[in-house]
């Protein structure tokens, strides 16, 4: 293993220890160490049996599906603990993504202003950005939520499915706002000045000496190594929440709401609080994408597409368990880019059939999608990982009248 | 119990929803043009019995015989073919429907025919019904709305007719209406009628023969009468 | 789906301490319905006058109402469908604009292998337009059995829950998509590219193409005709018995797999007649159907779920609606007035202009 191969695995340490503390069961004095050292073995052994080709392409693959599996988590603290259908999913993540955008970068100037506009540019830090995203996302949530969380379940898929449809109409749109149908670019990368040459200027000399084979090509380790972080934060978050009264309350609301009504609790505020949780997160998974992809528009965000990718994810993984909705992600992301080789190859197939199919092919991932979703519908509706402890049979209706 | 054989045989019926067993081996017969009352405290499962017969719910255990079909794996809208209707207790009406129309599905199973003069038949058997017969069922009183519930499972012609506790929540001259039709409805070789009741003093009177279900099993059997008179049954189920 | 139903009317008696008694509701009911109609006309009012402070003519608003109301039997077409499934099968069926774009496509292809035959005048389509609406509406109303054998009854049979079966229609609209897209493309098509489509000059200074008309005219006669079959035939009755109790329409010896089954059909046919419809009105374009989704549910919401003829008033109604913001919004915002529109509805008016109450 050369140095830049060493620096490069150096990043993945600490998401591996994250991912074994995740995997390995047992009492915290047992797994923390167990944890250690499986994650620096893992890292260095990868780094060490890896082209660098495959271990970048490895690693963006994951940092994508940790953005999803955010997402998922979002969708989940929703669905899964509160029983809220949102099918709006892509609106909330394109909240995040503009907000953002917008208090990250700076106003265009010059040459640039002519073609690009922006309604405000705040050039503020990274995690004032990502904050702000999961704050504005959570106001939209909480606005929504008012007149839609008291219908029913039905009205309220229709309803989502429709406000994201409007964010969209909207970004794409309003010029002034986020730069309309163009895409904004120069989204900044968070410390991206790691991999300059030479580096930021604050940075121990050993460190930066220690960085200094690896170039902006490289920076997806550290973004890799940042998503993780914030991934884990919202993840241990989360299972505090539900574990906690407000979460046990969140469950019986859910599954009972006549009977938490009836001892007293207002159901209402308590599906609110519930729905703006999921927006912030929602929020913050668009920042953090925004900020990996650097350059946004609007048709990032297909309401159907953005949304309904990540319901595959966590129905695939398992509704109301936060485990699963970080598994989902990895399995259809890994489907996901995985079936475009299968569909690559059989590219000279297709064009037997009709000369135009090779250049469509890409539909048929969406084809793969739907009918993965379908099967899991139709075959194991409580996905992968199952609820931990299941207060009712929430999935399945009871058959007594 | 008639000389020939039975008009409905339950035969050591178990059934039940998910993890719980509500039916633990029920056995039941009804002759043809008998009055058979249900009686039993709440959570007996005398609904759940009904449903079952009807082919709601399907056994775990035993058999239901129909004349001498085997209905036990059959749907309701095939045992409905075969001259057996059901009063439900609760949501009986067609409420978006009006009164014609709630009859005229009783008879859905009747294509063309003679479907004026069975809705005719109806409106004999309660006056009341044709004078609000283009009224939505949903704008109208619980015994109208029984009245509709009853004369669309007679549109038929049934040999078997099943009712859940069809004085719920009546007035009582509105009860005794309702039983007296029922009684009338059996007269003179009419359909034979299996009756759940909480009123277990009225519906006994007027039952040929009544059993008496308890935590999922038959308890007692007799005639209406011998079971009225039961001691034990009285203390237990009669409230005397 | 019933328990969700009583769930809400329970809530709402709860958090209405002085909710009146079941009578006097439903008094209060009809007076509400009829106020609210009074806002819905309202509010069409405030469009004219918001049109007319940015410059449009009278004139100018006079044809885009009556566009509107073109459009509204477009969406008339596919919201009366959707009201039935949603009515008999209680879940809101996403696949429902799918079914529209199937139809448009579907019609494309068959006028594709037809000869082409001179326009039937004043109208800008021939002879093989009518013939392939008319082939379009079986295949389409295939494709929604299809869906419904595949995805929806095995869910039935497991009594599974309604967003189980949202998500399945979810899975179906995507699947339909791609198969459209691999067929077809994402490119643009037209039934009749580059045919002149002149307006008719009306009186009042109102300008309305032939074809719009037509568009309009069979969209009556066919809700006309799916009036007659619910109120007159036997299966009508049965599909409304059905959506009012499906329990029931079990025991009084329905077959309620047949409703449903009729129920496909009739709504598949429905939205197959509205995608072409809209093709000709516009373009043929993979998404159509998902553009139209959201008008259509809002048509179907307003007008109260289960109610066909409250799916037609509340599809005029948004396709007015949608014509005249243009006159003073972003044309692209169509679909946001129409969800804006919805949502007021589901606030004030949640059974909608002519939803039964219920039980």
């Amino acid at each position: 293993m050369d140095h830049a191969q060493l620096a490069r695995a150096s990043f993945i340490v600490i998401p591996l220890i994250l991912l074994a503390l995740l995997i390995i069961p047992g009492r915290r004095a047992v797994r923390l160490p167990l944890a250690i050292i499986a994650g620096v073995v893992v890292a260095f052994g990868l780094g060490a049996m890896m082209a660098t080709g495959n271990f970048t392409y490895m690693i963006s693959f994951s940092t994508m599906a940790m953005i999803y599996a955010i997402l998922s988590l979002g969708l989940n603290s929703q669905w899964g603990l509160s029983g809220h259908v949102n099918f709006g999913v892509a609106g909330f993540f394109a909240v995040g993504a503009f907000t953002s955008a917008l208090v990250t970068t700076t106003m265009p100037t010059g040459a640039l202003a002519a073609y690009s506009q922006q309604a405000f540019g705040l050039g503020q830090p990274f995690l004032v950005g990502v904050l702000a995203a999961g704050i504005v996302s959570a106001i939209v949530g909480y606005l929504v939520s008012i007149p839609v969380l008291r219908l029913r379940t039905d009205f309220l898929a229709i309803a989502t499915l429709g406000i994201a449809e409007i964010i969209r109409l909207i970004f794409q749109n309003e010029r002034w706002l986020a730069n309309g149908p163009q895409p904004l670019r120069g989204i900044p990368q968070p410390l991206g000045c790691l991999f300059d040459d030479p580096a930021c200027s604050w940075l121990p000399a050993p460190v930066a000496a220690f960085l200094q084979p690896l170039g902006p090509r490289d920076y997806i380790f550290f973004y890799f190594l940042l998503v993780a972080i914030i991934l884990a934060v919202i993840y241990v978050a989360l299972e505090r929440i539900s574990r906690s009264p407000w979460g046990r309350v969140q469950r019986a609301v859910r599954d009972e709401e006549n009977s938490a009504a009836m001892s007293g609790k207002p159901v209402t505020f308590f599906r609110i609080q519930s729905f703006v949780v999921g927006s912030f997160i929602m929020g913050v998974g668009g920042a953090i994408y925004a900020h990996y992809v650097v350059s946004i528009d609007y048709s990032h965000f297909n309401p159907l597409f953005a949304t309904f990718i990540v319901w595959v994810m966590l129905m695939l993984g398992g509704s109301g368990n936060n485990k699963g909705a970080i598994l989902g992600p990895f399995v259809v992301w890994a489907v996901w880019t995985g079936t475009q080789s299968v569909v690559d190859l059989m590219a000279p197939v297709l064009s037997l059939i009709s000369p135009d199919l090779p250049s469509r092919s890409a539909y048929f991932r969406w084809m793969l999608v739907a009918i993965l979703l379908a099967a899991i519908v139709l075959y194991r509706p409580e996905g992968i990982i199952r609820e931990r402890k299941r207060v009712s049979d929430f999935m399945k209706r009871t058959g007594k009248d | 119990m008639g000389d020939s054989m039975p008009l409905l045989k339950v035969d050591s019926v178990s059934a039940g929803y998910g993890d719980s067993e509500i039916l633990r081996g029920v056995s039941i017969e009804v002759g043809k043009s008998e009055i058979v009352s249900i009686i039993g405290p709440n959570g007996a499962g005398k609904s759940t019995l009904m449903k079952t017969i009807f082919g709601l719910l399907h056994p775990r255990q035993g058999s239901i015989h129909f004349g001498d079909t085997d209905i036990s794996r059959h749907t309701p809208y095939q045992i409905v073919g075969l001259g057996m209707c059901y009063v439900p207790q609760v949501a009986n009406v067609f409420t978006d429907l009006t009164v014609e129309e709630n009859l005229e599905m009783g008879a859905f199973l009747l294509k063309g025919g003679n479907m004026e003069e069975r809705k005719e038949r109806i409106y004999e058997l309660f006056p009341r019904l044709k004078e609000r017969r283009r009224q939505r069922a949903g704008k109208m009183s619980g015994g109208e709305r029984q009245m509709v519930a009853m004369g669309s499972a007679l549109m038929l012609d049934p040999t078997l007719v099943m009712m859940d506790e069809p004085s719920a929540g009546l007035s009582p001259k509105m009860v005794e209406m309702i039983f007296e039709r029922i009684a009338h409805i059996n007269r003179d070789g009419g359909p034979a009628i299996l009756i759940v009741e909480q009123n277990a003093q009225l519906s006994l009177q007027m039952a040929h023969r009544g059993y008496v279900l308890a935590s999922g099993e038959n308890r007692f059997e007799g005639t209406g009468q011998d079971l009225l008179n039961d001691p034990e049954v009285g203390r237990l189920y009669l409230g005397g | 789906m019933s328990m969700e139903k009583s769930a809400v009317s329970e809530e709402d008696v709860s958090s209405d301490p002085s909710a009146p008694k079941p009578a006097a509701r439903r008094g209060l009911a009809l007076q509400n319905r009829s106020t609210f109609a009074g806002v819905l006309v309202l509010i069409l009012v405030l469009f004219w006058v918001l049109g007319l402070l940015k410059g449009a003519s009278a004139g100018d608003l006079l044809s885009m109402t009556i566009w509107g109301v073109m459009l509204g039997g477009i969406i008339a077409l596919g919201a009366i469908g959707l009201t039935l499934v949603y009515g008999v099968l209680k879940f809101p069926n996403f696949a429902h604009g799918a079914f529209l774009t199937i139809g448009a496509y579907s019609a494309f292809a068959i006028m594709q292998m037809l000869p082409q035959g001179p326009a039937l005048k004043p109208f800008s389509f021939g002879w093989e337009m009518i013939a392939a609406i008319i082939l379009a509406l079986p295949i389409v109303a295939v494709v929604a059995l299809i869906l419904d054998r595949v995805l929806f009854y095995p869910l039935r049979k497991r009594g599974a829950s309604l967003v189980l079966f949202a998500m399945a229609s979810l899975a179906g609209t995507f699947f339909l998509r791609s198969v459209i897209y691999l067929i077809w493309g994402s490119d643009f098509h037209f039934f009749y590219p580059g045919r002149p489509n002149p307006a008719l000059h009306l009186p009042l200074g109102i300008r309305v193409q032939a074809d719009q008309i037509f568009v309009f005219v069979l969209a009556i006669v066919l809700v006309g005709l799916v009036y007659l079959l619910l109120e007159r035939s036997r299966m009508g009755k049965a599909m409304r018995a059905t959506a009012n109790n499906p329990d029931l329409a079990q025991v009084r010896g329905i077959n309620t797999e047949r409703v449903i089954a009729w129920t496909w059909v009739i709504g598949g046919a429905l939205a197959a007649a509205g995608g072409v419809m809209y093709g000709l009105a516009s373009q043929l374009r993979p998404e159509m159907g998902f553009f139209l989704l959201l008008p259509i549910f809002a048509a179907a919401i307003m007008g109260g779920v289960g109610s066909p003829i409250g799916a037609l008033v509340g599809a005029i109604i948004i396709g007015i609606a949608q014509q005249l913001s243009a006159s003073f919004l972003n044309p692209a915002y169509g679909p946001a007035v129409a969800f804006a529109l919805m949502i007021l509805v589901l606030v004030v008016q949640p059974q909608g202009l002519f939803g039964q109450s219920g039980k």
